[in-house]
């Protein structure tokens, strides 16, 4: 038997359970600093970008099968798809001679009255590339992080409507949270008659729900719900939401109202991230008055 | 032929221990396996490899791994969720703690017996995940999730085979040639 100076006779270490309970300590303290204090997003940023390229390596072969695929599209696709473009693109031309002439008023008013002007968002394209495997969050992940500019509370939308709001930025990916995930909300304003209210998700794909709505409150099936502006995050005029149902109150005095989400939440693949408002449109007021310059 | 067997293995039964490189690139090809896009439908049934192939070389190589190669795998996984940092830490350092309690009973075991030995673990890890995201206010569970634990328990048998085979294992000596 060969000699090996390395091997002690009396084993040095700790026992299992020990280690077993240092463990469950360190354990622990991670979930009560990431769930309580958000502590550790440096750790988390870390490691995702380190674990970005090998995520890319292992979705590459899938995305060549699906370019591959979609090569072989047949001419009667292309033609529908082609006849619907130009239709959507004629539709848009004539909203798009509408709203330069509508920009132009609402500038010229608010010029008039003295208002802010209207904020500008510039929007950057992005692509979903992974959703989280999670039984909790709606979540999808997007090609573009801290390096392409992005930051986390900057809202997600598509060609359709609101998709929802990056939650972390991390170097290379960003993590956007759907817009029906339970813990995610937006401010809209029924555009039928200007009612504000709070819409929630309810972490199914298809429902979107209005919680404490007032017993008397104007809202309506049918009615379009638009972002309101007023949170400073997600720009005004966004659609969200079409109600499906209002519910009376039951057990509670709040009423309920069900929508339908409007942007493709959880079908799309490329969505443009929006860049939020500079300032809140509606500062808070300022506590005492400012003396007047003296003349 | 009396039938009698050696108490001890010999022979072509000597099997080499599992070195390192083998059981690190079966682990990192389980967790490549689970890092792949899955589709969104089958995301559910998705059973959790890492912790499949962690336990089996817990009850197979457990001077090779340990409690620290669970903590890092589980820290790798959370990130991957994005969900809590830790929480998928702390259930394979729990499992892996109670495979390698369990290792000395485990060993002699063939797999099916092993299946019903660790349903109980692999069905309480994806329990243990949805209960800790419930309690740390992670929003509403998708309780679904623990048919992925169901799906691990059935793999569990294949997995073990062909680790067996990778790790170049023999077989139990079957108990019908013993008896």
């Amino acid at each position: 038997m060969p000699h090996t100076p390395q091997a002690p006779l009396f084993v040095r270490e700790m026992g299992l359970p020990s280690r077993f309970a240092l463990y469950v300590l360190v354990c622990l303290l991670l979930l009560a600093l990431d769930a309580r204090y958000s502590a550790l997003a440096w750790l988390r940023g870390g490691l995702n970008a380190a674990l970005h390229p090998m995520q890319r390596v292992l979705a590459a072969p899938w995305e060549w099968s699906q370019d591959v695929a979609g090569f072989f599209i047949t001419h009667g696709e292309l033609k529908r798809d082609n006849d619907h473009l130009r239709e959507e693109r004629d539709h848009m031309r004539i909203t798009q001679q509408d709203r330069q002439t509508l920009l132009a008023e609402n500038n010229n008013l608010r010029q008039l009255l003295a208002l802010p002007a209207r904020p500008d968002t510039a929007p950057r394209v992005a692509e979903i590339v992974q959703t989280v495997p999670s039984p909790f969050a709606r979540k999808v992940i997007i090609n573009r992080g801290q390096v392409h500019g992005l930051a986390a509370g900057w809202p997600v939308v598509d060609a359709a409507g609101l998709v929802g709001q990056v939650t972390r930025s991390y170097p290379l990916t960003s993590e956007v949270t759907l817009l029906t995930d339970r813990d995610q909300g937006a401010p809209v304003q029924n555009l039928r008659n200007g009612l504000r209210l709070i819409v929630s998700g309810t972490g199914s794909d298809k429902w979107l729900e209005v919680r404490f709505l007032d017993m008397h409150a104007d809202i309506k099936e049918g009615d379009l719900l638009y972002t309101s502006g007023i949170d400073g995050t997600y720009p005004a005029g966004i659609p969200v939401a079409q109600v499906v149902k209002t519910e009376p109150p039951r057990n509670t005095p709040f009423a309920r109202a069900y929508c339908r989400p409007l942007g493709g939440v959880g079908r799309y693949r490329h969505v443009a991230v929006l860049k939020p408002l500079e300032q809140a449109p509606t500062p808070a007021p300022a506590p005492a008055p400012a003396p007047a310059p003296k003349p | 032929m009396n039938g009698a067997r050696p108490l001890l293995p010999q022979g072509s039964e000597l099997a080499a221990p599992p070195n390192r490189a083998k059981v690190m690139v079966t682990l990192f090809t389980a967790l490549c396996i689970t890092l792949l896009p899955w589709a969104d439908g089958l995301r559910w049934l998705l059973p959790d490899l890492t912790l499949m192939v962690l336990l089996y070389w817990c009850i197979h190589a457990p001077r090779l791994v340990g409690l620290g190669i669970a903590f890092a795998l589980g820290l790798v996984t959370d990130v991957t969720h994005g969900l809590l940092l830790g929480l998928d830490a702390l259930a394979y350092c729990g499992a892996a703690f109670v495979t390698l309690s369990l290792q000395k009973r485990l060993e002699g075991f063939d797999a099916p017996r092993q299946t019903l030995q660790l349903a109980l673990l692999l069905l309480g890890k994806e329990a243990l995940v949805l209960t800790l995201g419930l309690a740390f206010g992670r929003g509403e569970a998708d309780w679904r999730y623990l048919s992925a634990g169901l799906v691990a328990i059935l793999l569990w048998w294949p997995l073990a085979m062909l680790l067996d085979r990778i790790s170049g294992r023999p077989a139990l000596p079957d108990k019908a040639a013993v008896e």
